[in-house]
């Protein structure tokens, strides 16, 4: 692998700001990681819930999402890491708040399903 | 030719050295509980491939273990070596692509439902 021209750009930033990045870049690695298992557990092993497609829709749905975000959580390091070089404001993500809403509508959903089953 | 960045250890009482190396072994063990999942969905379900792709990830979660212990290495001493290793963090972010895949992709297979 080549090394991306990027990395000459700017100026070598505080080295803490380089390993925060990186955390980060593993911390939503992980969260992709659990949202799949979360996914795949439910549909494996939640075989009591009704009805079984919302169910799937929801696995599938979960699996999805932590295929975006694997994707995601790289660009936005390299994206990250761009600006702390060139020393401008990080860019904003939707990911964020696109995330909490994907929380929100499977804590929902699944308390419903719970309930009527 | 890289040119890997590093620096003199002021020690950092932010410890953040230290909690880069453990981030990437709780990274791994993510990956491993995922690798489980996936070889367990493929044994029920009779999917020689969704074993296959455990496998990888087992694979995936030891060489995260490993970069684990060289940044632990290289993140401890009297220098510090901040730039992450080459391609790994690609190759982490592929491996937890092909988690997904494979975990979709075992939501329609077998009579699992």
């Amino acid at each position: 692998m080549p090394e991306p021209a990027w990395r000459h750009d700017g100026e070598e930033p505080d080295y803490r700001f380089t390993l925060a990045n990186e955390r980060t870049f593993l911390a939503w690695i992980r969260t992709a990681l659990a949202l799949l298992a979360g996914g795949v557990l439910l549909h494996q092993f939640a075989t009591e819930l009704d009805p079984r497609p919302v169910v799937t829709v929801l696995a599938v749905g979960l699996g999805v999402v932590a295929g975006v975000l694997s994707v995601m959580s790289y660009t936005r390091w390299r994206g990250n890491e761009i600006a702390i070089r060139r020393g401008r404001p990080l860019p904003f993500s939707w990911v964020l708040p696109g995330l909490a809403a994907v929380c929100l509508l499977t804590s929902a959903v699944l308390v419903v399903l719970l309930l009527l089953t | 030719m890289m040119r890997v960045h590093a620096v003199a250890a002021t020690g950092d009482p932010g410890l953040q050295p230290e909690r880069t190396a453990l981030s990437w072994s709780r990274t791994a063990l993510a990956l491993a509980v995922n690798a489980l999942l996936s070889m367990r969905a493929g044994l029920v379900a009779g999917e020689p491939w969704l074993v296959a792709v455990g496998a990888v990830l087992f694979a995936s979660s030891g060489v995260a273990v490993a970069i684990g212990t060289v940044r632990r290495r290289q993140l401890s001493g009297d220098r510090l070596v901040i730039t992450p290793p080459r391609g790994a963090l690609v190759g982490v972010a592929v491996a937890t692509l092909v988690a997904s895949a494979g975990g979709v992709a075992s939501v329609f297979v077998g009579g699992a439902s």
